[in-house]
Parts: C-alpha cells; structure tokens; sequence
C-alpha cells in the first residue's frame, strides 16, 4: 500500500516538474516575442529620432548631453559650471575667451586699466537679441543687481574689487555707491577698490555681464527662468527649453561677430550624469561629445577605438584640516605625520587611475602664470621627502602635546561620490596602518557636506577648489583668514599679509614672490594636503572640431566649434 | 501404563497470550519525526548543508584564510580570480629625473614624428620610461598609450602625459601599470600647440616586479631563502581575486558574512521571541486585552522601518564613519515582532477551543501546563518556520541598507556593501559583484528551501499520515 502510493506520488512529481518546464519554457518564449514585437512597434513609431544623428553637416546641427538642466540662467545668480556653460554661449561680457583661452575683446571693442580704474569704450554694433544695442547702462544694471544683498548672490565677491563692492554687498551703502559709471551708451567707466592686476579676468567671467534693465524688470522676477525670460547678445540665443529635457541654442544673427560662429543648432535633448548611459548615447551616434570619461569607461573607449583627449579643469584637491583648537588637527606635530607618509603619486597612478590627473604638490596648480613663464617653474614646490620613521615621531610628539595615551581618532569628511568613497578608504588604510590613526569616514551628500564644512563639523576633509579667475590669487585667497571659504579657519598673520600685498600690487614680480611666500607656509604649516589637479579625459566625434576646453571661463565652450567634412 | 507424576508447577493456570496490537517500529518523537520527514526532503536537505556550510565559512574561515580584510594591495587592484602571478624581483624604485636635450631650433620647417622611441630601462609594473629622439621644431610632446595597436585608423588611446618644455625628451609613465602589452605613441606638438598628424608607436611588455623588501614582508619565499635580484617569485595568492584597493575578496566575503549572518539570526530570533511572548499573552487572554494589544500590533506594523532606522542611528549617538548594526538591529527587532505575534495569536486563540485541551482542563491540568504541553508545542511549526522565513529576508535588509550606505562603515565589509562597491567596477570586474552576490542568493535560497521543508516537516497534523 505505501509502495504504491509513494510510487503515484512520484509520478505526480514528475508530471508536475515536467509540466513546470514547459511552463516556464513558453513563458520565456511569449516573453521573447512580446518584447521583439514592442522593440518593433517602437522603431516604427520613433522612426525619425532613431536614424537622426549627431552631427548634421547640411543644417550645421550638432547634437549634445548636459550633464543637468541649467539650474540658472540669471547671470548675476548662476554658480555652476553648467549654467555658466550655457551662459557663455547665450551671452557675452565686455571680454571673452577666444579658441586658444586668450582674452579677446567681446562687447567692449577696446579697453584701458588704470591703477585707479578701468575705461571699456563698447562696440556700437552689438545687439540684444530684439535689435536693441547693448549699452553701458547694461552693465552698470547688472553689476548693481549682482551685489545688492537683496540679489544674494553667491557670486557677489567676484564684485568687490569695484569701489564700495564689499560695504554695498554687506548692506553698509546703497547700489548707486557702485564704483561703476556709463559715461555715455558706448563708455564704461570702473573705479576700483584699490589697485588691481587681474581686472580684465574678472569681466570675461558670467556675473560681469550684462542685463538690460527694462527688460528685467519687466520680467517681474522671472528673468532667466525660461526661453522667453532672457534677452541674448551672445553667440547663440535659447529657442527651446522644455525643463528637465531639453534645451536648443541657435545661432544668433544679431550677434556682431556672427561670421566667426560655423555651427547653426546646438541641440542638447539629453540631461544625464550617468557616465553609463553618456557613454552609451555617444556609441550609438546619439550625442557628438562625451564630456568626461570615469576609470571604468576608459577599457570601453579603447575597445571602440574613439580619440581620447585630455585637458585640465583647473581644480586643485586636497586634504583641509580643522584648525579649531578643540580639534587634534590644530596640532601641528600630527599635520605633519600625515604629510610625511602621503604620497599623491600612488593615489593617483595606483587608486584613481585616470589619466589626466596630476599629482598634487602645491596648492597653485600648474597652469598658473608666473612673471614670464609657469608660476610653478618659477618657483617650485619645497619637495617632502615621504620618511615614516619622522612621521612616527611626530605622531609621538602630537600625542604628548594632546595628552594622549592612544593615536587619535579622526573624522575624514567626503561626499557620496564612488571616487571620493575610495580615496577616503585608501586614507583610511594608509593612516590606519603606518600610523595606528583611526579613521572615521563621514560620508555626506554634496550639499550636507558643504553645510559640515561651513559649520567646521570636521576634523580632515576631501576638499576641491577650482579657480574663478587666471591668477594665482584665486587659489591664495583660499586660506586668507577672512575668507569664508576658509573652512578649516587656518589662521596665520604673515599668510595674510602675503595675500593683502598679491591683492593690491600691480608689480608681478612682488605679486609672483608674495605667492610663492604663501605657497611656502602652506607647506611648512602643513595647512593642506594636497592630492592632485583635476585632469578630465573626454571624446568628441572626429566629424567636430574646435570644441575648446579650459580651466577658467564657459566649459564646455563650442562657439568656435565646426563640422569638418572627412 | 506409565504413571502419571504431577508436580506443582503443573498446577499453575495457563497464560493466555494475547497477541494485542503490536509496536513493529520503535517509537517516533515529534522531533525524530520531523527529522526523518526533512530528510526524505532532498532540496531541504541540501539547503541545511549549505546554511551548515555557511556558518562553518563565516566562522572558522578566518582562522584558516588568515588574510587581514582591509589590507590593501595597492600592487594587485582588481585582480580577477585566477590572475597571472608571476613576478620578478627588482631594486626599489628611486625617482628619475628623465633625459633633456637641446635640438637644433629649425623654425618654419615641417614637424614630422620622432625617429625612434626607446626603453630607458626594462618596463616593469614600477614604471615605464620611455626616451625619444628630439623633434626639430616641436615645442613639445603628448604620450598616449593603448591597449591595442594605433594601426590603422590612428586610435592612439589614453592620453597619459603632455610635455610643454621642448627639450624634454622623455617621460615616465606610472598609471596603472599592469603585466600587459601596451602600444606607447608619441606626437609632437607645433608652435601653437596643436598636435602634428604623425606619430610614432612602440610596443612595450610590462613584466611584474617586487622589491626584495615586499618578497620578504609578503612571505613570498622561504622563511630561510634570502632573495636575490632577478629571481622569480609568485605574487600574494587571492583565490578570489582582489577588489578595487587591492582587498583580498575571499576575506572580505567571510568578514562580511560575519555581519551579514550575525543579524540575519540575532534579530529573527528576538523579534520571534518578542512576538510569541506577546501574541500568546494576547490570544490566551483574549477580551479587551486582545483587542488592545493587536490594535497596538498594527500601529508598529504601519511605522516606516527607514526613518526608524535614522532616528535609533541618532538616538544612539552613531556618529559618521561609525557602524550603523546596532541600530538597524534594534530596528529590526523593534517593528518586525507584529507580524509573528499575529500569527502565533491567532493559533493559540484556535488551540484553545479545541476539545483536548477542554479535556485537558477537565482533567485538572493548570494553565502553565496547559501552555507548555498543548499550546507551545503546537505553535512551534509555525514559529520555526517563521523564523527561518525571517532570516533571508532580514539579511536582504541588511545588504539593501549597505548598499545604500546606511549600515556597515567602511572598512568592515558586508556582502550589501560589497555589491555596492562592486556595481561600479562591474563592466570591467566583474568578480567584485558576482562573488557577494552569489553568496546573498545562495544563502536566501538556501533559508527559504530550508524554512520550506521544515514547515512539511514540523506540521503535527502530518504526522500521522504516509
């Protein structure tokens, strides 16, 4: 009886299973043919997106990827580099950067610095957008917007070198204060704040540029929100701008200089800042550039045998210490442990791995110029000889000084980025196992972790700053003590008094030797760790050339850009 | 005639020997029983042995595979299993300071490519350096490298150095330098520097060094044999390869099976506790306690387990960069024990209008006896089953709030964490996500079948069947 019934059991369980395969079998089938039939129906329907190209070289059409949706296209507010971007090509100050990142005259047709200030004489023949001619009364509009504090800008201390910039910024004087002047509509005149070497750098940048006041105003507040919200005078003029999708530029006809502009649509209807799918849109011919390639993706590239091309962004990276005496980095003997045993070459060649990047030494990167060639082979970095013998010693002598029994316990400040995730890790192993430090890694989303950084919630932080202006000085500022961006609050006298004298000479030499001198105390004081300079590889289709790349000003820039025929 | 001697004994009554209903096999315990009902289950019987064999990985692993999980080895960076191990043993590398020349300034003369590019010294995973012949007129260089050769569409691949100093006729490439084949192309660029169409390529097979030094504080020879220069030794052994810092992946899969199966048991096991203590409470007292109770169950039940999991993180005093377990187990325990009381609630409130236990009571049993006899034993099916039910679905909790970065911190690995980290890396390495990930399936698998064939197993009512 039991035989006979285990033995019907068993044949149940075998039809059973037998049954399940055919099931599953045909379910993958229908699956199959569903799909192919969806896969079909699409390419009947998206016929005409799917053949469209990148390039097309008959409307001079170009297809593109923004890494966001522009999060503001109101110049005297914008801070990214994507809106910056856009606004390099819809818009145009007095001077701009031309293909080989030279200053080139832009709205100003010719110009004089003073030590005192600064005269712009404004070509005739730039236009608005509606026909109307670009005017001092313009810029001297927009430079008040950009510093009055109900404007906020984030941006308004690329202002203060303009006489009262500071005191109207801090609510102390009213706008008309401004140390700027229309003479008349074609004559610009500034008045500085004290004497000043870099003021032609400043007016190529996004929040010097113009603003028609009447056209502002009669926006009611929504000026630079959408397509119609702006008036151009740049190169190209936003005909679409459907949020969160798609943005076109076209070329703009009343623009002055339009026989230099070759291409005719910029069309960018992709917003992503997934690598992944970036790098499979410009497989698939969708987009013409892909702006920056991750460690992951370079295999791929080779693979498919695309033209890899590398270019600085400018930025510097480094480890920021806390200086807030409740802190154990305040102590120097512990900075300089660290320094002796970090080695920005092995975290660049070893855990990075992207080329382009260049091992940090200094804080001034080395594209800065000097009086006559690179500032950095002018005066090159005083070299830290890695020794983990002294480091120990150090370590030993920190934790005397802090009363300590046991190496300290550090919070290593990052953001949630995978390769800000793995550098920390690398800090972490590196510190914990030459030094015995324990190292807490507190890892924060982008803006949290500006917020923890302004709050000095930190002992040591993964740290970028990239730079505003050609000039040394926009990196020497940083560790000024009145800097806001300051964070870590280094405070040292003869640091600043280096800063203050770069900030008012005009002579380079004295300029040149004051950041030198800065240089020098950052790295005696061990004030920063520095890590490497940002390099970025990047593709474009070998159909488009002249897209420029560059450190300082609208990245990236394609108003010199051309679809060349082979 | 024989006579006939009677004796005593003879007068003693005949047993009657009745053949009653006789026990062929030795008796079952409700446990025996269950066991023997497991093992006629195949697939139940094979996920035991892996859950067996997963304890045994997770915690005598470590003292067999002795290797410190957050040790990095920066000279092995995602290698996969199974990788080439060979290397060479070489002086340690001192910093070069490369070669200039002076080239005779021909101005307005073509630039074309360079002559020739040499090998300043073997190409070794330390560094590759390259010399070339000057350029008349080039104002400086570009060196890029590929995987594959340039020919013939002109592909030259990564562009690892820019040269802007004219005499500079050399350069060291140190990136990532891997036993491999690269293709080295050098261009020169023009006075506006822009590079000229030509270009000159060069083969170079990179062979793995060590340092003396690493051979011996790596153990790769002989406890007794010093190492001499040009002798070939066998890099670490990582039988699973390493992940993206060089972080030995069969380690790391134990270390983190250790967090992973830590609370995939310890919080199953308290909130099944909780649950049965607090579900019987409810069910055998029954009335407006019960209501009480299972209305307070179902506003646990409808708390979101995340903004918990944050709150305990804060109450705790969890700071950044410190492990996040202990709130997540408090986490779990504090809103998952609803679902068992429910269910042990509603067996002891059907337990107790069956008629045994009306017998029992008439019988004189107390309540204690009650409980332990009749009511705990014919819950414990359902609550074994519920617990090994519990168990993979706590440690996809705790792989999903890892992955998510909310549980382990780094270095402690966990098999979450390490998809997280592996998802990255997962086109070109892709053993860095397979291995965790094959370990959280098979481990859930394996629990599921096992809670499976324990419910057939421990279900009273078939025990009387087949």
């Amino acid at each position: 009886m039991n035989d006979l019934k285990s033995g019907t059991r068993d044949a149940l369980t075998r039809t059973a299973s037998t049954q399940l395969i055919w099931l599953g079998l045909a379910a993958t089938i229908g699956f199959a043919i569903l799909m192919g039939l969806l896969y079909w129906v699409s390419a009947l329907t998206g016929s005409h997106t799917a053949t469209l190209d990148a390039i097309d070289e008959e409307s001079g059409t170009v297809t593109l990827l923004l890494r966001t949706e522009p999060p503001q296209l109101d110049s005297t507010r914008a801070t990214d580099s994507v809106s910056i971007s856009v606004l390099g090509h819809v818009m145009e100050g007095l001077l701009r950067f031309d293909e080989n990142n030279q200053l080139a005259p832009g709205v100003a047709e010719r110009w004089e610095i003073r030590e005192d200030g600064a005269t712009f004489w404004l070509r005739p023949d730039a236009r608005w957008s509606d026909g109307v001619p670009v005017t001092a009364h313009d810029f001297v509009f927009a430079w008040r917007t950009a510093i009055s504090p109900a404007t906020a800008s984030e941006y308004a201390f690329i202002l203060y070198p303009v006489k009262n910039g500071e005191s109207i910024n801090s609510g102390n004087l009213p706008v008309e204060a401004l140390g700027v002047r229309a003479v008349n509509n074609q004559t610009l005149e500034v008045e500085f704040e004290q004497p000043l070497a870099y003021f032609e750098e400043l007016v190529a940048f996004s929040t010097y540029h113009p603003i028609r006041e009447s056209f502002y105003h009669s926006r009611e507040g929504r000026y630079g929100a959408d397509v119609d919200d702006l008036l151009y005078n740049g190169p190209f003029e936003m005909t679409l701008w459907v949020h969160g999708a798609h943005v076109r530029l076209e070329k703009n006809p009343d623009y002055w200089d339009r026989e230099r502009i070759r291409l005719n649509v910029i069309d960018m209807p992709y917003f992503t800042t997934d690598a992944t799918s970036a790098l499979n849109l410009f497989k698939d011919g969708k987009v013409a550039v892909m702006d920056y390639l991750g460690a992951e993706q370079l295999n791929e590239a080779l693979q498919q045998r695309w033209q890899l091309k590398r270019f600085g962004d400018g930025s510097v990276w480094f480890l920021a210490f806390n200086f807030s005496p409740d802190r154990v980095t305040s102590n120097w003997h512990l900075r300089k442990a660290l320094q002796l045993i970090t080695d920005p070459s092995e975290l660049v060649n070893r855990v990075i791995k992207l080329p382009g990047n260049l091992p940090g030494e200094s804080l001034f990167p080395v594209w800065l110029q000097g009086v006559n060639t690179f500032f950095r082979q002018e005066y090159p970095v005083p070299k830290i000889e890695l020794n983990l013998e002294a480091a120990r010693e150090h370590l030993q002598i920190a934790m005397e000084e802090l009363g300590l029994d046991n190496p300290p316990s550090i919070a290593l400040l990052v953001d949630d980025s995978p390769g800000a995730a793995k550098q920390a890790e690398y800090f972490q192993n590196l510190y914990g196992s030459q030094l015995g430090l324990e190292i807490r890694i507190d890892r924060q989303i982008f803006k949290q972790r500006l917020a923890k950084m302004q709050n000095q919630d930190f002992d040591l932080a993964v740290y970028g700053w990239g730079p505003d202006f050609a000039d040394p000085l926009t990196f020497g500022e940083l560790f000024a003590s009145w800097n806001p961006n300051n964070n870590g609050r280094f405070n040292n006298t003869e640091y600043d008094e280096s800063v203050r004298l770069a900030q008012s000479s005009l002579n380079p030499q004295i300029r040149m030797e004051a950041f030198a001198r800065q240089q020098e105390i950052l790295i005696e004081e061990v004030a920063l760790i520095p890590n490497y300079e940002r390099g970025r590889v990047y593709i474009t289709d070998r159909r488009l050339q002249g897209v420029v790349r560059r450190a300082v000003g609208p990245d990236p820039d394609y108003t010199n850009a051309f679809i060349s025929s082979d | 005639m024989k006579e006939l001697v009677l004796i005593a004994k003879d007068f003693t009554p005949i047993a009657v020997e009745r053949e009653a209903q006789g026990i062929s096999r030795p008796s079952l315990s409700y446990w025996q029983d269950a066991w023997l009902r497991l093992k006629t289950n195949r697939r139940a019987l094979i996920s035991l042995f892996i859950v067996v064999g997963l304890l045994v990985f997770t915690i005598a692993g470590p003292w067999v595979w002795t290797i410190d999980p957050a040790a990095q080895d920066l000279d092995q960076l995602s290698s996969p299993p199974g990788a080439n191990r060979q290397a060479i043993i070489v002086t340690p590398y001192l910093p070069w300071s490369g070669i200039t020349a002076d080239p005779d300034p021909i101005l307005g003369q073509a630039i074309g490519a360079t002559a020739e590019i040499r090998l300043a010294q073997p190409a070794t995973t330390q560094a590759v350096r390259l010399e070339w012949d000057p350029v008349p007129g080039a104002t400086g260089y570009r060196v890029y490298r590929n995987l594959y050769s340039p020919e013939p569409d002109g592909a030259l691949g990564l562009p690892i150095g820019e040269i802007y100093d004219a005499r500079r006729i050399s350069y060291e490439d140190l990136l990532d330098l891997r036993p491999t084949r690269f293709w080295y192309s050098i261009v020169a660029t023009d006075d506006l520097g822009q590079e000229v169409a030509e270009y000159t390529t060069l083969v170079v097979n990179v062979i793995r060094v060590v340092t003396v030094d690493e051979a011996i504080s790596d153990g790769l020879v002989g406890p007794n044999v010093v190492p001499k220069l040009g002798d070939e030794v066998f890099v670490k052994l990582h039988p699973l390869g390493t992940d993206y810092l060089g972080r030995d992946m069969l380690a790391r899969l134990m270390y983190g099976a250790r967090v992973s199966l830590f609370i995939g048991i310890i919080a199953p096991l308290f909130f099944v506790l909780i649950g049965i203590l607090y579900g019987s409470a409810a069910g055998f007292i029954g009335g407006r306690v019960d209501q009480f109770l299972m209305r307070f169950a179902d506003f646990v039940v409808a708390l979101p387990f995340l903004l918990f999991m944050i709150l305990f993180k804060i109450a705790f005093g969890i700071g950044p960069g410190e492990s996040g377990i202990v709130p997540m187990l408090v986490a779990l325990i504090v809103l998952s024990w609803p679902a068992t009381a429910r269910l042990v609630r509603g067996q002891i409130l059907q337990i107790r209008e069956e008629a045994y236990i009306g017998a029992s009571q008439l019988l004189g049993a107390k309540t204690y006896y009650l409980i332990l006899r009749h009511m705990i034993p014919n819950t414990l099916g359902v609550i074994l089953v519920t617990i090994t039910f519990a168990v993979p679905t706590v440690i996809f909790v705790e792989a999903f709030l890892s992955f998510i970065g909310m549980g382990v911190a780094p270095p402690t690995p966990s098999w979450g964490s390490m998809c997280n980290e592996g998802i990255q890396t997962m086109l070109n390495h892709p053993h860095e996500l397979i291995f965790p990930a094959l370990l959280i399936s098979i481990t859930v698998l394996a629990f599921n079948l096992l809670g499976d064939g324990l419910r057939d197993a421990l279900d009273a009512r078939m025990r009387s069947r087949e």
